[in-house]
């Protein structure tokens, strides 16, 4: 297919997002900081930065305002601002064994060594809408806790749990063996398959949080095998360290919020020596949803099955949420010269069919998908 | 036990500490007369943030994290300093206070004490948000099958 430039008055484009942006200060209420975005919308805000791939809280609150909620677009903001920087270079690698955590519960074990923390969460109440948040005057519900501070420990990820029992099956790395520690950088170069899973831990862990969902749900609902339990959901803090330029001493810029989740699969690899396959997801901030999607479609994908989760490629490139919104979107702009072209070529074979009825016998063609 | 004067250690206080307070440290310098030579202007980039995930311990690129460095020559002494974020006026006073600090600058010590502030309000709010994290701990029990 092809693509012809058109114009438009410049004026006129301009007064159109005039009135885009008056749409987020008509109103009769105050208007909305920065701060209180990155405050009171931190699941937004984690959203974007998750799916644009770039962990910046307060660029990523700016983003959410800018876009007026529309997660995808604040993604893409930040995706764009991105591609304009220059990298510093990478993290050294980091163990999750580190992260500060602010929940952890494990599904598969009832007595975790650490125990079950059930950190911030309305996972175990109703979900009713609240009425009287119309007029909430902000109180803290935790004011009148006793709680006393304490040092933060270290919880033992219960991959490790399993790995000590011999339980935990070690997949192959494919082309990460080859380069070890320079895992594969899907921002750098085009993913070839079958691609390394370096690639599709990255991919997944940009993806789109209603793709990964979607896709990860499809493997539940019979179009694949994986049913898996989850070893564990943890949020919390992880250390983002870099070579010091001086001193060559690994020394930490900033923590990251981060949601991880391992889920163990019950399909034995090795007959003669039963294991667990496993799936693995981490995002950047707080969204339990994709990061149980992604352990799924983790685990999907190391299966290589038929199922439409089990494909890489198919996966892959779906699920990224800049791309598929770009090409889905852009069937609003103008098409006109493609969809004349189309007319042209009905009216054509119509014609011809026309004169083929009337004793003229010239070929009909048909119109194509191509065209 | 975290020592402002250890240059490994202060790069985490100036990355953690309250960005008004470095400010004014390395204002206070510029006022004094020091001449600040910018070696690296501060500007945004960005950090490729690389996990070992836990299960075949390979790392994969998890996302990029934006940040601002900075570096500075003061008294020829070098600075070097990054902060979280699009941070251009804190990554370059902390690069300025890295700098007086190495260079025992006669403002030294009172950046040394706000350093040392920033690591004790580091290590309270860790341990404050532990304390009410703990309060959620919670013993699962099994009931009992009544069907």
């Amino acid at each position: 297919m092809g693509y012809v430039a058109v114009e438009a008055g410049e004026d006129v484009i301009q007064r159109a997002e005039e009135l885009f942006e008056k749409q987020r200060v008509d109103g009769e209420s105050d208007q909305l900081s920065v701060e209180q975005v990155d405050d009171q919308f931190s699941r937004l805000t984690a959203q974007a930065m998750s799916e644009g791939g770039l962990y910046a809280p307060r660029l990523a609150a700016i983003a959410v305002k800018q876009a007026q909620g529309d997660t995808a677009e604040a993604a893409f903001l930040l995706r764009a601002y991105r591609s304009t920087l220059e990298r510093w270079g990478s993290s050294r690698p980091v163990e999750t064994a580190e992260l500060f955590t602010t929940r952890r519960v494990s599904p598969a074990y009832k007595d975790v060594p650490g125990g079950q923390v059930l950190g911030a969460t309305k996972d175990y109440t109703q979900r009713l809408l609240d009425f009287e948040l119309t007029d909430d005057d902000g109180t803290d519900p935790t004011e009148e806790w006793d709680a006393e501070p304490e040092d933060p420990p270290q919880l033992r990820n219960v991959m490790e749990v399993l790995r000590d029992q011999g339980l935990v099956h070690n997949p192959e790395t494919g082309s990460d063996e080859d380069q070890p520690g320079t895992p594969f950088d899907a921002t750098r170069e085009p993913i070839t398959y079958p691609a390394p899973r370096a690639a599709v831990l990255q991919e997944l862990a940009r993806g789109e949080t209603g793709a990964v969902t979607a896709l990860g749900y499809s493997e539940l609902r019979g179009y694949g095998q994986v049913h898996p339990t989850l070893g564990e959901v943890r949020t919390g803090d992880l250390p983002v360290r870099i070579e010091h330029p001086y001193t060559g001493d690994e020394v930490e810029v900033t923590r990251a919020s981060v949601t991880e989740t391992e889920c163990v699969v019950p399909i034995y690899e090795k007959a003669d020596d039963p294991q667990f396959s496993f799936g693995y997801g981490l995002v950047f901030g707080r969204n339990e949803r994709k990061a149980i999607g992604m352990s799924i479609l983790d685990a999907a994908i190391q299966l290589d099955g038929d199922a439409p989760a089990q494909d890489a490629e198919f996966v892959l490139d779906i699920v990224d949420g800049i791309d598929s919104f770009g090409f889905i979107e852009h069937l609003k702009l103008p098409h006109y010269v493609t969809f004349q072209s189309i007319l042209d070529r009905i009216r054509s074979i119509r014609e011809r069919t026309a004169a083929a009825s009337s004793g003229d016998d010239a070929p009909v063609q048909e119109v194509s998908a191509d065209d | 036990m975290t020592d402002p004067y250890d240059r490994s250690d202060r790069f985490e206080l100036l990355a953690a500490c309250d960005a008004e307070t470095l400010v004014a440290h390395a204002d206070a310098v510029v006022e004094g007369g020091t001449e600040v030579r910018v070696l690296q202007a501060p500007t945004p980039q960005l950090v490729m943030q690389q996990v070992v995930e836990p299960v075949a311990r390979q790392p994969f690129n998890l996302g990029e994290v934006l940040v601002t460095a900075a570096e500075v020559e003061l008294d020829g002494e070098k600075g070097f300093a990054m902060r979280p974020g699009k941070a251009e006026k804190p990554a370059l006073s902390g690069a300025v206070v890295d700098a007086a600090v190495e260079g025992d600058h006669p403002l030294a010590e009172e950046m040394v004490g706000s350093l040392s502030s920033a690591a004790a309000e580091r290590d309270r709010e860790q341990r404050e948000r532990w304390g009410e994290t703990r309060q959620t701990t919670v013993e699962f029990e099994e009931m009992e099958d009544h069907t």
